[in-house]
């Protein structure tokens, strides 16, 4: 079985493949020790730990060499958080994404947020930028398509026509070639099952602090819980206690 | 407006007083730098093999020249205006000249000073004494007066027995070193405030030696007139075993 194979097959609604989001090849590395089945970057993490901006400031070479770095670095499948693949237009996109998957990483995600700029790309756009990224890495290649309908926008407005903007983007997306869903900040477990009961594909949790269980998530029918820019942020903090003990 | 280089490579200097010490917490990219300097840091060192560990390349001349010129460059902007020494190993290479070329060129990246070592990189046992001398020299003549060459023997680390004949060499080596044109002495794993003391009396460098998990308390090492205390490896190692405790919790 490909590396492909094992990643898309650890997607099982209700039984979630979960991803400790790492920045380089030495946490990826540490999170493999700790019984990881799959390695996720976070772009927010990979920025922050090198001085770059989040939201596409981070070279795309950089962000490429860090990869195949990753990739290297374990023998898991590796994912990463390719923000808006470094181009709104669906060509450059999709070749950007040919580039990705020449480090020998298994998937990616891509946001449907207008990188730098406010507001998503229409459905029609997103679905155009999901089908040239299909073409250009083949079937082999997990795009997990992220929609930031509800990061946007604060969790008391997440209501019923939010929810159904979000099937709406979901089941062009899928139809466009997306392997999964991500919704982060999407924490209202009733939409969650609504959205994973209408979703073609395996749809993806972010938790973030305060959030429900991994159990309560799982029984929503998730397939994959990822932690996002948290494990970084709780890790630098460690680091930061552990400095000044020493420094005294 | 970024500080002054000139004056950066001042305040690290100064920073070195015998007894005592500035304590470098080891860091490896710009988050972690930051996190240090969170913490109350006045001086931001590299690890090599943190560095190396972090990025996947591996210690000892793996990480390419590029990234850790790079990589320092990032860090200098992101802390400014407190100074960055970087752990740069043997310079990547046994030529004097072609170390010299090479330190010059990380003086670019805005850092202020450098480890360098006598272990010969990739093979066995350390420079003889006269070599590594004229490789001190030629990186003095490279960089100018305004950088803090931090020479480091290996002979503690790569011998089992840390007696007085031991200290004796240590010694003959901080004394050639200081007349070739480093600026500091770095001997990891001494530890024994006695022995500190004399390579201190002896030897016109300031002095550092590392922290590790059992070693003595700072204050110990401080009253024994060291001058620097960095933590090499360490504090990454640390830090992964938590990133992998709680990536255990997480999944489980």
């Amino acid at each position: 079985m490909t590396k492909f194979q094992d990643f898309e097959r650890l997607h099982v609604p209700g039984d979630p493949l979960v991803l400790f989001n790492v920045w380089d090849a030495g946490s990826a590395q540490a999170v493999a020790r700790g019984g990881a089945k799959a390695i996720a970057t976070g772009s927010a993490s990979v920025a922050k730990a090198n001085g770059f901006g989040d939201g596409q400031e981070l070279p795309m070479e950089f962000a490429l060499a860090n990869a195949r770095r990753i990739a290297k670095a374990v023998d898991l499948p590796v994912t990463v958080d390719f923000e808006g693949a470094y181009s709104d237009d669906p060509d450059e996109g999709a070749r950007n994404f040919a580039l990705l998957a020449e480090t020998g990483v298994v998937g990616c995600n891509f946001e449907d947020q207008v990188v730098g700029s406010e507001g998503l790309h229409p459905i029609e756009m997103q679905a155009d930028r999901i089908a040239a990224a299909r073409r250009a890495v083949g079937p082999d290649f997990f795009i997990n398509v992220r929609t930031d309908l509800f990061l946007k926008a604060p969790q008391e407005t997440h209501d019923d026509a939010m929810l159904d903007e979000a099937i709406e983007r979901v089941l062009a997306y899928a139809e466009a070639g997306a392997s999964g869903y991500f919704v982060p900040m999407l924490g209202d477990l009733e939409k969650l099952r609504r959205l994973c009961a209408e979703s073609p594909i395996p749809v993806n949790f972010m938790t973030y602090p305060e959030c429900p269980s991994n159990a309560e998530v799982a029984s929503t029918g998730v397939a994959r819980i990822s932690h996002g820019p948290f494990p970084h942020l709780a890790l630098m903090a460690q680091f930061e206690a552990a400095a000044r003990a020493a420094i005294g | 407006m970024p500080s002054n280089q000139a004056d950066r490579f001042q305040t690290f200097a100064a920073l070195h007083v015998p007894g005592d010490p500035v304590i470098l917490y080891n860091i490896w990219d710009v988050g972690s730098a930051l996190a240090v300097v969170k913490a109350g840091a006045r001086a931001l060192a590299t690890g090599s093999h943190p560095v190396g560990d972090a990025s996947g390349f591996g210690d000892a001349h793996q990480v390419p020249l590029d990234y850790v010129f790079a990589n320092a460059g990032r860090i200098v902007a992101a802390v400014d205006p407190l100074p960055l020494s970087v752990d740069f190993e043997g310079a990547y290479s046994t030529d004097p000249e072609e170390g010299g070329r090479n330190v010059a060129n990380l003086k670019q990246s805005g850092a202020v000073g450098c480890n360098f070592e006598d272990q010969i990189v990739g093979g066995d046992g350390i420079h003889p004494l006269e070599l590594q001398a004229r490789r001190i020299e030629a990186i003095r003549r490279a960089v100018g007066a305004d950088f803090f060459i931090n020479a480091r023997t290996d002979l503690f680390l790569k011998a089992a027995d840390h007696g007085d004949a031991l200290i004796d060499e240590v010694i003959d080596r901080g004394k050639a070193f200081a007349d070739a044109g480093a600026s500091g002495f770095f001997v990891p794993r001494l530890a024994d405030p006695r022995q500190i003391e004399r390579v201190v009396q002896e030897v016109p460098l300031p002095l550092n030696v590392i922290a590790f998990p059992g070693a003595p308390p700072k204050s110990e090492w401080a009253a024994a007139g060291v001058a620097r205390i960095s933590h090499g490896p360490f504090p990454h190692r640390a830090l992964m075993v938590q990133l992998e405790e709680a990536a255990r919790a997480a999944i489980s």
